[in-house]
């Protein structure tokens, strides 16, 4: 359901999500993604910001829940210099982002 | 403070915003299986929820009020559990045209005190049917009642995969939050279901909204009526849950000449008619005299306490007190609408007289809602319903359960009674699932031949008229 992509140089990690990312997946995610920032994040506070970029792909995903588009907020919000985009959103999943007032913010292209 | 109750309101509604996003992803299969669970959930919960509404609020009888889960619940699912709510609802090959149903966002639902439990179910039910998450406000005296309500359907709607915050409630008491919530732009759509000041807030608000005030319901019993069935059929209603349906009949007028039959036929039936001296203490507890409306103390009372509070005696067993009054308005304060098993009583010298008592009684706060007719004559009653502007004028049938729908009619059961203009309301209809979409129209091309054949130079001709162009729009081709 989830796969990483890092980019050294860049120093952007790719998430690529996968199928329906209903409350109880968005639920398991969380965890993951807590762990992928912390081993990739340099600074050792774990409350730290990211010192690296985000991108959430969304290529493959037909479904998101509402916890899951409370992951892309936090993962925004935690990124330091705010370097956050969704990629790859099927028109129905950037509509969700339009209604739910998210698509600028998060940069759903 | 403001900042507060602000930042509150933008909590609720982000929460309701992003069930909203989720939820207008699900087909209708998956939108059938939440409204199932819950319709499942409050019917089983029917009982207990009405002895919390009538422990609580101290309004009503608990085995009416378990009458109204049902309608909540049972009859309002049997009613819209088939209808399409959900993408292409209809597909129009002769016309080209097909219908999308797309949700409205998040509802802001306001309501009563009187009903709580199954208002709040009922709405609770029609909202998650269209896939718009609910914000319900409930009245302050029955916030218990309505929060168990609403926690039992939100828990099983969540169980059979409905969006996170699809069902909130917003803390009872404060006017000023429930103004602001009310108020906030993300709102799609007011419900509001509860008293003039209520709707008049909602429809001021700047969202759009459904409000449904007061009725002042009259029943007019014609000579060709039934009139011990019609008796009997008004009492099972104006003591329905001690009155408290907006839609129960507050006013019964007959003409002289079926008057005395009328009267023995309500005492025989174990009502009481108020002497003079009587309406006057009944009127001392009953009515709020400055504003002329009903005091919130005797809403949903007995008899018994009623005349208890009035200082007046009355034979046990009491169903109803009807006070025999001469007029309407400010002089017969029990004229108003009184949700209570108080019961006012007019005669008048002929039928266009009672007719016209009819009037000013539905005018008395009550325009728009419900009325009452009990005829055997189909002349009558069609004329009784042109001259009365009411939602519904109800044939034969109590008023309280008949208003509702689904169970003396085929009208939609429904908790909120669209009242119309008069009552400030942009509909009659009984308000219901179909209320609650944006209907996208897919138009596809099918030329008008009529207007295309029209020689177009006639349309710039000041010499042709309406005539001539009605006739070259409609020549054969």
């Amino acid at each position: 359901m989830m796969d990483f992509d890092f980019n050294p140089e860049e120093r952007v990690l790719t998430c690529i999500f996968k199928g329906r990312l209903d409350t109880i997946i968005s639920t398991q995610i969380s965890a993951e993604l807590e762990s992928k920032y912390s081993s990739l994040n340099e600074k050792e506070d774990s409350t730290a910001l990211l010192d690296f970029g985000l991108v959430f792909d969304l290529k493959e995903v037909n479904f998101i829940s509402s916890s899951f588009i409370r992951l892309c907020v936090a993962g925004k919000k935690k990124v330091k210099d705010g370097t956050f985009c969704i990629l790859n959103s099927d028109p129905f999943i950037k509509k969700t982002f339009k209604i739910a007032g998210l698509d600028e913010i998060l940069d759903v292209k | 403070m403001a900042e507060n109750l602000m930042e509150r309101a933008n909590d609720i509604l982000e929460r309701a915003i992003l069930a909203a996003a989720e939820f207008q992803q699900f087909n209708q299969e998956q939108t059938d299986k939440v409204v199932v669970a819950v319709y499942k959930a409050a019917l089983n919960a029917r009982i207990k929820l009405a002895k919390m509404a009538v422990e609580e609020t101290g309004i009503g009888l608990w085995e009416d009020k378990v009458w109204k889960n049902v309608i909540g619940t049972q009859l309002v699912y049997e009613n819209i559990k088939d209808e399409k709510t959900v993408g292409v609802i209809s597909n129009d090959t002769v016309t080209g045209i097909s219908e999308i149903a797309q949700p409205l966002g998040p509802i802001f639902a306001v309501t009563p005190v009187t009903n709580p439990t199954s208002t709040a179910i009922y709405k609770i039910l029609i909202c998650l049917k269209t896939r718009n998450p609910i914000i319900i406000s409930a009245h302050r005296t029955a916030a218990k009642s309505t929060g168990e309500a609403a926690r039992i359907c939100y828990e099983a709607a969540l169980a059979a995969g409905a969006p996170e915050d699809c069902v909130q409630m917003i803390p009872a008491g404060s006017r000023e939050f429930t103004q602001t919530v009310m108020a906030h732009p993300r709102v799609a759509l007011i419900l509001a279901t509860g008293g003039t000041g209520l709707v008049k807030a909602a429809y001021s608000s700047g969202n759009p909204a459904i409000g449904v005030g007061p009725g002042n319901v009259p029943v007019f019993i014609d000579e060709s009526a039934d009139i011990p069935f019609a008796i009997s059929s008004i009492i099972s209603s104006k003591t329905f849950d001690n009155g408290t349906v907006c839609a129960s009949e507050q006013s019964v007028i007959v003409e002289d000449k079926i008057a005395k039959a009328v009267r023995e036929e309500f005492v025989r039936q174990h009502c009481y008619f108020l002497s003079p001296e009587e309406i006057h203490k009944v009127e001392n507890i009953a009515i709020v005299k400055d504003s002329m409306s009903m005091s919130p103390f005797i809403v949903g009372q007995s008899v018994e306490t009623i005349a208890e509070k009035s200082g007046i005696t009355v034979p046990v067993g009491t169903k109803i007190l009807l006070a025999e009054l001469k007029s309407v308005g400010k002089e017969n304060p029990l004229s108003v609408e009184i949700l209570a098993p108080i019961l006012a009583f007019y005669t008048a010298k002929d039928y266009y007289s009672a007719i016209k008592l009819c009037i000013d009684l539905n005018y008395l706060g009550g325009i728009g809602h419900s009325a009452g007719i009990y005829a055997n004559d189909n002349k009558r009653i069609m004329e009784f319903s042109q001259l009365i502007n009411a939602g519904r004028i109800v044939v034969n049938t109590p008023t309280s359960q008949g208003a509702v729908g689904g169970t003396f009619n085929m009208l939609a059961p429904s908790l909120t009674l669209g009242c119309g203009t008069g009552g400030k309301n942009i509909t009659t209809e009984n308000i219901t699932v179909k209320h609650l979409i944006n209907i996208q129209r897919v138009c596809r091309r099918k030329m008008n031949d009529k207007f295309f054949s029209v020689d177009r130079s006639k349309y710039l001709d000041e010499n042709c008229n309406e005539t001539d162009l009605r006739m070259e729009y409609h020549k054969n081709h």
